[in-house]
């Protein structure tokens, strides 16, 4: 394939598995679209770029920043070149999730009541109980069809030969699913025809099949159970998402002054009166759901929530307590997990990760801190995580003083490259790093990932860090069909 | 419906009502302080759409500019339009899966385009006039929007009753505080007052087909408190307003329905059987403000009985 002016500052990082090159020739996967893209001048390209911008901020996909008593809105990054899976890629990705979030249910529902892991040795007790997300309240109570992780985002990344990892498993309430829709949604607008001509899966029913999922839950046996949203509101940066969900199925969105709880049963208020809540789809953590029980000064809850919940009265989405499963320090004990449960060979592997409260383990960490990426067990999104590589020596020092006062709080994991895919930037094609995030849903009749996800993206030159938080962008991520 | 959104909705229609009604009032007083009128002051629609102090308003009364900044533009200002467009769209923002996807883009577009430095600095520079019909169209939008894809449901009744409680003091409001600016002297013969008066509230062609007598202060009150057919009089905001409230009847909070229903019935009665002669008998004044005062229960009625949740 020839090269033009776009492509010709395209330089592949050594050590870096590129989505779009290999040998300096452009992936088949990428072909369609690099032709595309070379038809089109510099103009149209940011002509393209500055109406996608535009349609962000007229429909009001936006967060807002609060500076001296004045909102500012802002859009999340987004880099229009999209992101190309092949089916067979997929095809693998989609099995391993399979099998990796079967065998976290199973973990959940078993360490909240038998504990047998815990029995048999394969995950210390003490792992659990130090884990601040485990929660007494779940212990010996059946949640509905013994799901606890009905919404998980799972975040992957490639390592320098193209073999994908788990980085990450999100079973709390993982965000940015609105943008893995609307992402596709601005794509179909700026590049026209292009993605029925590249066979791209859709990913249109994700809030369909969501929403089928939510009244299998219902405990009341009715036609038409009452399903809620349930936001923090909309100071919360994730509010635009919650108000998509809620729109794409047609759900109440609520927030915790809107419910009342009497006697075991979740109402909401209503302009005729208050009318009895089925399942709640919370977009609020666990220690803000109810005051009752955990943070006595959450306004963003409902009191006695937690009570209903126990009592089967309502079913709430994602279960309480998952938080234990995702924690990072305890991520390690997944692929064992997998062998325990379901007596198979995990499909999708970790990044090889060293407890530091384990002496021997920190003592390896110690030595070796510019090859690592330290992270607490209970943070997401970026925050408290040191990059061994680019800190400073005094950084380091500070940061292990910090580990000495609670080793278990703190993973480390070897710095992985991450796989790097075309953006556009002034005219050219430049090599970014990105992650993956597909969005599995569990339902009694079993795990659907649809196909695509969100693919999150270093902006910075040579940054291996994509939290939106820490100046990451978005792409669109194509799951071609063969 | 949930109450919060039910008051959302409320005062998201509210607030762009009341943003209608001050562009207007400032479209056409730009135009006549640019005729050639005695006395010119911008004092009347300072005291209609704003709370500012008698010497602040004094203040700036004489200079077009200076009002139009305060008016539009000023963030210190509660009641400009800026901070209308800013809280209708907060209100909408919170309630977006009860009302269209266009109707919340369309209040998104107009907040980004009245916060838009660049677009609205032909207030201060060029001619108001166009800036100001820019904003009014974008409003015009909304109520389109609205009229054509909002599902006639209760969402749709609760914005309308804003709309027409709104309407409704704000018609009231205009006509007493004109007149209080002429002392209430119902013999002034001052054609050009009038006239901007009608135009300020679209009023002035229904004005001239129905009366061929030309401009009297009795005939101006007739058409905006009881002509029936004119959108922007005080009994036309209420017919309608009663008219989307019976669309909230329902089996469950008969009890509200019943105290509601009776207070708008009770105002009706009292503007549909009023006369010219009985208003001024009874003196403007006093008769605007009583009306005024029953339209505020309504509203706190509602507070009370449908938007009740904290």
């Amino acid at each position: 394939m020839q090269t033009s002016d776009l492509l010709k500052s395209y330089l592949v990082d050594t050590n870096t598995w590129d989505e779009m090159y290999v040998h300096s020739d452009v992936r088949q996967q990428y072909h369609s679209v690099v032709e595309f893209l070379q038809q089109m001048n510099i103009e149209e390209l940011n002509k393209k770029e500055e109406m996608a911008k535009k349609m962000f901020m007229s429909q009001g996909i936006t967060f807002t920043v609060y500076s001296s008593g004045e909102g500012i809105e802002k859009i999340f990054p987004f880099d229009i070149i999209p992101r190309i899976i092949t089916a067979s890629e997929w095809s693998y990705i989609e099995s391993g999730i399979r099998q990796r979030l079967k065998a976290l249910n199973l973990f959940l529902k078993d360490v909240y009541n038998s504990q047998f892991i815990l029995k048999d040795g394969v995950v210390p007790a003490e792992m659990i109980y130090s884990c601040p997300h485990f929660l007494r309240e779940m212990h010996g109570f059946q949640v509905p069809h013994d799901i606890y992780v009905h919404v998980a985002g799972i975040d992957l990344i490639r390592d320098m030969d193209g073999t994908f990892y788990i980085l990450e498993d999100n079973l709390r309430t993982p965000s940015g699913v609105s943008y893995m829709l609307e992402n596709r949604e601005i794509t179909k607008r700026i590049f026209p025809d292009l993605i029925p001509k590249n066979n791209v899966r859709t990913v249109t029913e994700y809030p369909d099949i969501l929403h089928r999922n939510l009244v299998s839950l219902s405990p009341r046996q009715t036609a038409n159970p009452t399903i809620v949203l349930l936001t923090p509101g909309i100071y919360n940066s994730a509010y635009f998402e919650h108000t998509t969900l809620a729109r794409l199925m047609g759900v109440e969105l609520v927030e915790g002054r809107d419910l009342v709880v009497d006697n075991h049963r979740v109402y909401m208020k209503t302009t005729a009166g208050l009318q009895q809540v089925d399942v709640i789809y919370r977009r609020v953590d666990d220690e803000f759901l109810d005051p009752l029980v955990f943070r006595p000064d959450s306004m963003l809850g409902v009191a006695g929530l937690m009570s209903a919940y126990r009592k089967g009265n309502v079913a709430i989405v994602n279960a309480a307590g998952n938080g234990v499963a995702d924690d990072k320090a305890i991520y390690t004990y997944v692929p064992a997990m997998i062998r325990y449960y379901l007596n198979e060979e995990p499909i999708l592997k970790n990044v090889p990760t060293h407890q530091l409260a384990d002496r021997d383990e920190r003592e390896y960490v110690f030595s070796n801190m510019n090859r690592m990426v330290i992270k607490k067990t209970n943070e997401s999104g970026g925050y408290g995580m040191l990059m061994g590589h680019t800190a400073t020596e005094e950084e380091i020092k500070l940061y292990q003083a910090e580990i000495l006062k609670d080793p278990r709080q703190y993973i480390a994991q070897p710095i992985i490259s991450l796989s790097s895919a075309p953006c556009y930037m002034n005219g050219r094609l430049k090599p970014r790093r990105v992650d993956l995030r597909p969005y599995a849903l569990c339902g009694p009749e079993g795990i659907q990932i649809v196909p695509g996800g969100l693919t999150r993206v270093a902006l910075r030159e040579g940054s291996l860090v994509v939290n939106s938080s820490q100046g990451g962008g978005s792409k669109d991520t194509w799951v071609l069909a063969s | 419906m949930l109450s919060r959104v039910a008051d959302s909705l409320y005062w998201m229609s509210r607030y762009m009502e009341r943003t209608d009604g001050i562009l207007r009032m400032l479209r056409i007083n730009y135009a006549s302080s640019q005729d050639d009128i005695p006395d010119f002051s911008w004092k009347p629609v300072l005291r209609i759409f704003s709370y500012i102090k008698e010497e602040e308003a004094a203040a700036i009364a004489n200079n077009s500019r200076a009002v139009l900044q305060y008016m539009v533009t000023d963030k210190e200002n509660a009641n400009s339009v800026l901070n209308m467009v800013t809280l209708a769209r907060e209100n909408a923002r919170s309630v977006q899966d009860h009302i269209t996807k266009e109707l919340w883009q369309c209040l998104n577009e107009y907040y980004h385009t009245i916060r838009d430095v660049q677009k609205v600095r032909g207030l201060q520079t060029d001619d108001p006039i166009s800036i100001l019909d820019v904003l009014i169209r974008q409003g015009l939008l909304y109520y389109g929007i609205t009229d054509v894809t909002m599902a006639r449901g209760e969402g749709y009744a609760f914005i309308n009753i804003g709309k027409f409680l709104e309407r409704g003091v704000q018609s009231a409001d205009i006509l007493d505080i004109k007149f209080s600016d002429l002392q209430y002297d119902f013999t002034r013969m001052d054609t050009n007052y009038w006239k901007y008066l009608l135009l300020s509230i679209s009023g002035y062609e229904l004005y001239l087909k129905t009366y061929r007598s030309g401009f009297e202060a009795r005939n101006v009150v007739e058409l905006i408190v009881l002509n029936e057919d004119f959108p922007r009089s005080v009994i036309y905001s209420i017919n309608q307003l009663q008219r989307y409230f019976e669309r909230l009847k329902s089996d469950r909070n008969k009890e509200a329905y019943r105290k509601i229903d009776f207070m708008i019935g009770k105002i009706r009665s009292r503007v549909k059987y009023s006369t010219v002669e009985s208003i001024l008998h009874q003196g403007l004044h006093a008769y605007l403000n009583a009306v005024k005062e029953d339209l505020y229960e309504v509203g706190n009625a509602f507070n009370q009985h449908y938007f009740a949740y904290t």
